[in-house]
């Protein structure tokens, strides 16, 4: 085969790996899959709350996007359609209870249902930030 | 002795507390859409922060968007990292007032056409907003629902010039909220 024919040949493979791999790895690359991270922090729900309530800025910039690990005793669990949340609440704001809220994965959604209120839990979600609670989604229960 | 058991009665009641109306919730629904030459960009989010003060005549929106979710997570990432910059500016919020409140019956179950005013800020960027909507009274319950368009550039929101000519110039914002009662006492 002629050496140029050889090169467009090659350069014509490549094209195609690379758009492959743009594809499948950027374009339609997969949520990253929490469930399975290891977690930054491992801090109780509490101490979490009041760093960020003391000093939201300082704290996002520790915590935001971060993997945390929270144990606590929950105050309760908010059941919607598709959404199941733990909450651990530590005073009252604008807009209810105010602490830590974590939203389930859907793999855990039978069994966030099955907690109990005051239950001692240990969570682990990705730290989305604050508005008057701080935010941790994508949530497992580690016990 | 009447006018003593009356007088006593209004002591207790102001000295109690007087339940007011508000309702809140947690999580509260708005998506935005928006449709460009590659594909539709449709971001959701199911935990938005919202209270209506009836006495006050005070609506509330305060909106994480870092909890906005699209399908795709390359859209989640610029959407966060190069549009809303979201580390910058984690929350969007909203402040404003119903300007015929007086119209709805809060004791009434059904549809009210209303008006909202107030102030709106996005990206750091805080903009007078009117808009029409609808409250429904069912219940214990207060649906807020509305659909408007923003545009991105009011907000400062720049998209790269690479793809901008592709990307339309305003998203279609839709807000579908169910708030419950909180019973508050105030003194």
């Amino acid at each position: 085969m002629k050496l140029w024919l050889k090169v467009l040949l090659a350069a014509f493979v490549l094209g195609i790996i690379a758009i492959i791999y743009v594809y499948f790895f950027l374009w339609n690359k997969p949520h990253t899959d929490f469930d399975k991270a290891k977690p930054d922090f491992s801090i109780q729900a509490e101490v979490l709350y009041n760093e960020y309530k003391t000093d939201a800025k300082a704290a996002g910039l520790k915590y935001n996007g971060k993997v945390l690990e929270i144990s606590g005793n929950l105050s309760s669990i908010e059941n919607k359609d598709t959404l199941i949340i733990a909450v651990f609440a530590f005073e009252q704001g604008m807009f209810g209870d105010q602490g830590v809220r974590c939203s389930f994965l859907p793999k855990y959604f039978e069994a966030g249902r099955m907690l109990q209120s005051g239950a001692a839990v240990k969570l682990k979600g990705v730290c989305q930030g604050f508005t008057d609670d701080v935010i941790l989604e994508s949530a497992s229960i580690v016990e | 002795m009447k006018r003593i058991i009356l007088i006593a009665a209004l002591l207790a009641f102001v000295t109690l507390g007087v339940n007011a109306q508000v309702f809140i919730t947690k999580t509260g629904f708005i998506k935005f859409y928006s449709s460009t030459a590659a594909e539709n960009i449709e971001g959701r989010n199911k935990t938005v922060n919202c209270a209506y003060d009836v006495k006050n005549n005070n609506l509330v929106f305060k909106v994480l968007n870092k909890s906005f979710e699209f399908e795709k997570a390359l859209m989640q990432e610029h959407f966060n990292e190069n549009y809303m910059e979201s580390d910058v500016f984690p929350n969007s919020n909203f402040s404003g007032k119903v300007t015929n409140a007086k119209d709805i019956d809060f004791t009434k179950d059904g549809v009210y056409k209303v008006t909202v005013e107030g102030n709106m800020t996005i990206h750091g960027v805080t903009k007078k907003l009117s808009q029409a909507g609808t409250f429904e009274v069912k219940g214990e319950k207060l649906i807020l629902k509305s659909k408007f368009n923003v545009k991105q550039a009011d907000y400062g929101i720049k998209i790269p010039a690479a793809v901008a000519k592709s990307f339309n110039e305003s998203m279609e914002v839709t807000v579908d909220i169910s708030l419950e009662k909180m019973n508050i006492k105030q003194k």
